[in-house]
């Protein structure tokens, strides 16, 4: 193991809960979350040997793989397709009743707006409220940390409009 | 310049995502499972060495175990159950019973991945009964598997392969009046009151529903209790037989198990009954069943009149944390079970040989006031014949390393 290195038991301890949220956010069942998120662990696991350190921080590298990978499930399955039915699948009309309870205390709501912002938008909210930095948000969206932190705040303001209209007609 | 209302509101909005996303987790045992499926495909030869080097290191760490150290090792053995009388029978959960779901509950505030080893401190020691603990000089094991002599009555001709040298030992705390109403409200049902020793009692359409806490002697976790009323209709599935019955029961009212477990039918009574009993996930070996004090694996029960649910109970839903702890091996698992004494109470003319055939790993409650365990244990088992009917003797065995233990 190198020095500038954490143990991968560590990265996966500290991050395997916010992988799964940023996934869980993009797609529409926990069952596709769950299989993404092994992917990036198994992929990262491999990879980790060629991880280098001062190149990236482990959380960037690791929802780097992870951005992908939730790319790589949109275009596997149709992303139109998918995203169709993330926005009408609404309020999350999950086949079983103890999952419809779990979406109704994880803020599954809120996040089905989320998961109807642009993608841009929706990998700055996701990836912020995943602890990345602004920094580090803006190394995978490929622009500066002050263009990361402005999409962020237009993407919020966007959320807002859109809880704020689902409120007004529901 | 923007509103100060809007940037209250627009806070407001970031502290929810905020929430949200610190409430969306994987359900129970998914960190578990995946770094296991990790582990297994990492190359051989890192397999070999990391393999080699946890052996140095399980020889270090766990000695043989002196006689006086035996001394203070609980052994318990379980007192006879008469099979012949039983109509339990095992069954293997199907695909669709594994594969779980995200859950309301056991999902939502599971801790992450496993703590640090040991991150639990020392361990309360499983008060499943003093019955047959003794101190004894071990009885020699043979390495070949065959049969072992041990305190003139247990013989273990069995065979068991552990590839790990710890084990997970899951942590919850002691469930509140809120969890409780949160898990009713959950399923619709609207409190009506606190009777004692319970954390409520609600009422929905059709049922009524008690919660209550862990119950520490004898050890019972946290559970719930759906008593149906006369007007709880009766499941009608064409063709579906009285596992799929209570399955659909339990999915109509948001109570399907979160959790891994396998299904079991007991007739033996005047109702039907179906369980689905609870496996808790021990990386390298595989799910573990959850056992009460006699060694008996439990989980969720629903008790059918024909096609009329009249009953259901399961372990209440709570967060489950997880610390890694070094565990005895087999070697030592054996020695102690067959250290052990048969029931006094059984008496000197019911102490026939008994063979132990069978054994396994799995987790007993531990209570520990504001916290409780579930603690990993061996579980030696074995058949024999009395007055005509066959009994089954189970032995149970703490399998946490003593040293880890109060």
């Amino acid at each position: 193991m190198l020095a500038d290195r954490p143990p991968f038991e560590d990265l996966y301890r500290d991050f395997l809960r916010r992988v799964y949220a940023y996934v869980r956010a993009q797609v529409s069942s926990a069952a596709d979350a769950e299989d993404i998120t092994s992917q990036v662990f198994m992929n990262a696991y491999q990879a980790y040997p060629r991880f280098e350190a001062r190149n990236s921080t482990p959380a960037a590298w690791l929802f780097r793989i992870a951005r992908n990978a939730t790319l790589d499930h949109f275009r596997a399955s149709g992303r139109r397709d998918k995203l169709r039915r993330t926005i009408e699948h609404q309020p999350m009309a999950e086949d079983d009743p103890a999952t419809t309870a779990e979406e109704r205390i994880q803020y599954r709501a809120l996040l089905a707006h989320v998961a109807q912002l642009s993608e841009r938008q929706r990998d700055a909210i996701s990836l912020r409220h995943s602890g990345l930095s602004f920094d580090e948000v803006g190394t995978l969206l490929r622009c500066s940390e002050d263009a990361a932190k402005m999409l962020y705040h237009r993407a919020v303001k966007s959320l807002k409009e859109s809880v704020d209209k689902a409120e007004a007609t529901s | 310049m923007s509103d100060p209302d809007e940037d209250l509101e627009l806070q407001a909005l970031q502290r929810l995502l905020d929430d949200a996303f610190q409430a969306t987790r994987p359900r129970v045992g998914f960190d578990d499972e995946l770094w296991t499926r990790m582990q297994a495909r990492r190359p051989l030869p890192n397999r070999i060495r990391e393999a080699f080097a946890g052996l140095i290191q399980g020889i270090r760490a766990v000695p043989a175990i002196p006689a006086a150290a035996l001394a203070a090792v609980l052994v318990v053995v379980i007192g006879v159950s008469v099979i012949g009388l039983s109509g339990l029978v095992r069954g293997n959960s199907s695909a669709a019973s594994t594969a779980t779901v995200g859950g309301a509950f056991d999902q939502a505030p599971q801790a992450g991945p496993p703590r640090a080893a040991g991150a639990f401190g020392r361990l309360p020691s499983p008060a499943l009964s003093s019955v047959g603990s003794q101190a004894v000089v071990p009885a020699p094991v043979n390495p070949d598997g065959g049969t072992l002599a041990g305190q003139g009555s247990l013989t273990w001709i069995g065979q068991l392969t552990l590839n790990i040298s710890s084990a997970p030992v899951y942590r919850y705390q002691e469930p509140t009046t809120r969890a409780a109403d949160q898990f009713a409200s959950a399923l619709g049902a609207v409190l009506q009151g606190r009777p004692s020793g319970f954390l409520g009692t609600y009422e929905a359409t059709d049922y009524t529903l008690r919660v209550r806490g862990t119950i520490q002697v004898p050890a019972a976790a946290p559970a719930y209790f759906v008593l149906s009323a006369p007007s709880m209709p009766a499941i009608k599935a064409a063709g579906a037989g009285p596992a799929d019955i209570a399955g659909l029961f339990l999915a109509e009212h948001s109570l399907t198990p979160q959790w891994s477990y396998t299904v079991a039918t007991d007739d033996s009574g005047g109702l039907l009954k179906v369980l689905f009993l609870r496996q808790l996930a021990v990386p390298g070996y595989g799910p573990a069943h959850v056992v009460d004090q006699t060694g008996v694996p439990y989980g969720i029960e629903v008790d059918l009149q024909g096609t009329q649910p009249v009953l259901a109970s399961g372990p209440l839903p709570v967060n489950l944390d997880s610390a890694v702890y070094p565990i005895i091996s087999v070697d030592q698992a054996v020695r102690l079970a067959l250290a052990s004494t048969p029931s006094p109470l059984a008496g000197p003319a019911a102490l026939p040989s008994v063979a132990l055939t069978q054994a396994e790993l799995v987790y007993v409650l531990v209570p520990a006031g504001d916290h409780s365990f579930y603690e990993p244990a061996f579980l030696f088992s074995g058949t024999y014949q009395s007055g005509g009917v066959t009994h089954e003797k189970r032995v149970l065995v703490p399998a946490v390393d003593p040293a880890q233990r109060s």
